[in-house]
């Protein structure tokens, strides 16, 4: 279960690390995470290949197209927990070696 | 509805009619998120994003698709092969004690004064002996390079082996 931790995936991980019980859709993440479509929805599309993300269509209001929502595998809860703060760690990292200025 | 907005829906529309079954569901969210946008920019912007990241998609599924289908060939190939190479080892081993054993007839009755016909040790060496011994420095010089036809002669050296112990046997 590899999934490359760019620091886009680890935004979208946290995304969804808040509350992580809840369904999300792809613009709300967008908009949370600040990441273009194009950016943020091959993130979704591996996480849910590799069994981390479940998606499910929602039965909207009449009149409105259903919605795809995303939530959290077990796994990919798991995963996430394992991996949560790692942009942080890779921050410090970058602080120690002195590659961030400030 | 704006011009970017009605643009954007259709750029979407067309890409869930002709993307393959795999990204379609997809293809549809992304479509179906244009409808919560707000700004018809933000829409246009969202569908060009959508449209790069689903081709991408579609490129990476029929890249393993054909991985896949390649890897499938090769195995079948690879197996097709080994057959082959097995099948040919037993015929060799059993064209090399046919030989040895109408070699050994045709000198028997070319040269019946050897008295080859009757000789039960003459028959031993010809069926047992000699075409094992063969078959065991066959099977250690090709086990590597040539390794299913090393295993057809092996096979066919240990099916004689066993039948001469179950005729010795039972005699």
């Amino acid at each position: 279960m590899k999934l490359r931790l760019s620091p886009q995936t680890l935004l979208v991980l946290d995304a969804f690390l808040d509350h992580a019980e809840d369904w999300k859709y792809g613009y709300d993440l967008s908009r949370v995470t600040g990441l273009k479509s194009g950016t943020l929805y091959p993130i979704l599309m591996r996480m849910a290949e590799r069994k981390l993300l479940e998606t499910e269509w929602e039965q909207g209001e009449p009149g409105k197209p259903p919605r795809h929502m995303y939530r959290f595998t077990p796994e990919g809860l798991q995963f996430a927990r394992a991996n949560a703060g790692a942009h942080v760690r890779r921050g410090l990292g970058q602080v120690a070696l002195g590659l961030v200025e400030g | 509805m704006g011009a970017p907005r009605t643009l954007a829906a259709r750029l979407l529309r067309a890409v869930v009619r002709l993307v393959p079954e795999e990204s379609r569901d997809w293809a549809l969210a992304m479509l179906h998120e244009l409808d919560f946008i707000e700004g018809d920019w933000a829409a246009f912007f969202w569908a060009l994003g959508s449209t790069s990241a689903i081709l991408r998609h579609v490129a990476s599924v029929s890249r393993a698709w054909s991985k896949q289908k390649r890897s499938q060939e090769a195995g079948m190939n690879n197996t097709g092969k080994k057959v082959l190479g097995v099948g040919l080892g037993i015929l060799s081993a059993l064209a090399l004690v046919g030989c040895l054993f109408a070699g050994l007839r045709i000198t028997g009755i070319l040269f019946p004064g050897l008295g080859l016909e009757h000789s039960r040790w003459a028959y031993w060496l010809a069926v047992m002996a000699i075409p094992e011994s063969i078959f065991v420095v066959a099977t250690i010089l090709l086990w590597r390079k040539k390794g299913p036809i090393a295993a057809g002669i092996l096979a066919t050296g240990l099916a004689m082996a066993l039948h001469i112990g179950v005729h010795l046997a039972l005699r």
